[in-house]
């Protein structure tokens, strides 16, 4: 390679060329991240994730920030520190519910015929916007994690409250009281029925009572600070260039 | 003048920096098949898909999986081989406008990478979720799992490898050894296919109902990670490009 000739004609082909690849890296990082982000959260989150009857007061609010905080944090680790880009989160949770809300319509009511109102996926936006907009504002990481993060655990039950709160209200069935999205569960029969595998609404918390989803947010809160440093760290690790010499 | 008109004719003949032909129709391609694949699921999954004991099951989910074994082995064979086979022998002296159209083609590649990924680990890796809550398994092979473990994945692993011969056989960026996150963000995802024996033999054993977030599962979430080596491999290609368009963006 010739260090004297240049690759383009022109700086308008330059510029032209810079914003093309701006748009392949865009689309391709948001569909390797979607995917990687989607297995790792439907197998971790998944089913407090696909069905109502497991959208509880207590393990649903605990498990989803928890395991949902990290690729976001991975992603602004390489977004924000390479290229001062406030979007690492959001994008993330976008590609997120972009897979979710396209499987759960074609495939879980398309194939399996359960309704969407049955399956649709949690909402995560809300702390992802907090979360950008605190390490935008702050450019600490340290901050972020701890306030950022303490709000993406906080914020995920107010932030779906809306969406569920009319599937909470009680009913009674054959002279049992339970939940509107309970009775969706025995409607809709899966083999994650049994009561020995649905976990929800598990433990002594549960004497407390009212407390329960309030008391769940703010320990979910408290391990996603923890989550979000350790894989800011992943994150700076995976964003590396490093070559290895072939052996 | 002679050499004046015999270059400005080299350019107007010249290809294209970005094939943008190549990239929709590979995006078609991909997006077409796995349409037509949805449909055979819908159509044959409840149809002769709930019990691998009778013989339609052998006529349209066994020979499916026999079929695609064959077409996979024969398509990583073609085309890996290909790429070796037509490498550069002399790639470190290419000329940077060469440079930059081969980055726009690995682009294209990489693009076609994130889609069959996307359709691997996220459209039928949760699609299996739902399909197995529905249908009691009585057989490794299932509907879904023909297609998501023995089809969406390999096409996933084909794509990658051949994305990532394609730098390291025509790309001077890629000659100063192994791209750690490169082979990170190519060998994690193809790791997930060999997991599925761990899958499979864990499923076999204890027969679980369907409870995703098992930790049996968490060896498909290890792998999974490592589509984040996908940011290397983006801050190695912007800063190939940027030295190549530097001095005329500046």
């Amino acid at each position: 390679m010739s260090a004297s000739q240049s690759a383009v004609r022109s700086r308008a082909e330059a510029v032209k060329v810079s914003r093309t690849f701006d748009w392949l890296i865009l689309f391709t990082l948001f569909f390797v991240v979607l995917g990687g982000y989607h297995i790792h959260y439907m197998l971790t989150g998944g089913d407090w994730d696909f069905w109502t009857d497991w959208k509880d007061r207590r393990l649903w609010v605990t498990v989803a920030p928890i395991v949902s905080i990290t690729f976001p944090a991975a992603v602004q680790a390489c977004l924000w520190w390479r290229y001062r880009l406030p979007f690492g989160a959001v994008v993330c949770v976008l590609g997120l519910l972009l897979g979710e809300w396209i499987n759960r319509y074609l495939n879980f009511w398309g194939w399996t015929y359960f309704p969407v109102n049955f399956c649709f996926p949690s909402n995560l936006m809300p702390g992802a916007i907090v979360l950008d907009v605190v390490l935008m504002m702050t450019g600490s990481m340290t901050a972020t994690a701890v306030i950022g993060g303490m709000a993406w655990g906080l914020l995920f039950y107010p932030g779906n409250w809306p969406i569920i709160a009319p599937l909470h209200v009680p009913v009674e069935y054959n002279g049992m009281m339970m939940t509107l999205a309970d009775l969706q569960g025995y409607h809709y029969v899966r083999t994650g029925t049994p009561e020995y595998i649905r976990m929800v609404e598990k433990g002594t918390l549960r004497t407390f009572g009212k407390d329960v989803a309030p008391v769940s947010a703010f320990f979910s809160a408290f391990v996603s600070i923890l989550i979000y440093f350790l894989w800011h760290f992943f994150g700076q690790w995976f964003a590396k260039t490093d070559f290895v010499k072939a052996a | 003048m002679a050499a004046t008109t015999e270059s400005v004719k080299t350019d107007a003949a010249e290809a294209p920096l970005l094939n943008k032909k190549n990239m929709f129709l590979g995006a078609a391609l991909y997006i077409v098949f796995y349409g037509w694949v949805r449909w055979y699921e819908g159509v044959y999954g409840w149809s002769a898909g709930l019990d691998s004991f009778a013989p339609e099951f052998e006529t349209y989910w066994m020979n499916f999986l026999y079929i695609e074994f064959i077409l996979e082995v024969s398509t990583a064979g073609i085309l890996w081989g290909y790429i070796w086979k037509t490498r550069d022998r002399k790639v470190m002296s290419i000329t940077p406008r060469e440079e930059l159209r081969r980055h726009f083609t690995h682009w294209v590649w990489l693009v076609m990478y994130a889609i069959a990924i996307y359709y691997g680990a996220s459209y039928f890796t949760e699609q299996d979720g739902t399909w197995h809550q529905t249908i009691v398994r009585d057989t490794d092979f299932t509907p879904s799992h023909i297609i998501e473990f023995y089809l969406s994945y390999p096409i996933y692993i084909i794509t990658g490898v051949a994305s990532f011969l394609y730098a390291k056989t025509r790309l001077p960026t890629y000659q100063q050894g192994l791209s750690l996150q490169y082979m990170v963000s190519v060998i994690g995802p193809f790791m997930i296919l060999p997991n599925v024996g761990l899958n499979e033999w864990g499923h076999t054993f204890w027969f679980m109902e369907e409870l995703f977030v098992a930790p049996l599962h968490y060896g498909f979430v290890f792998f999974g990670w490592a589509a984040l080596g996908i940011l290397g491999v983006v801050n190695t290609e912007v800063g190939a490009i940027s030295k190549l368009l530097k001095k005329d963006l500046a």
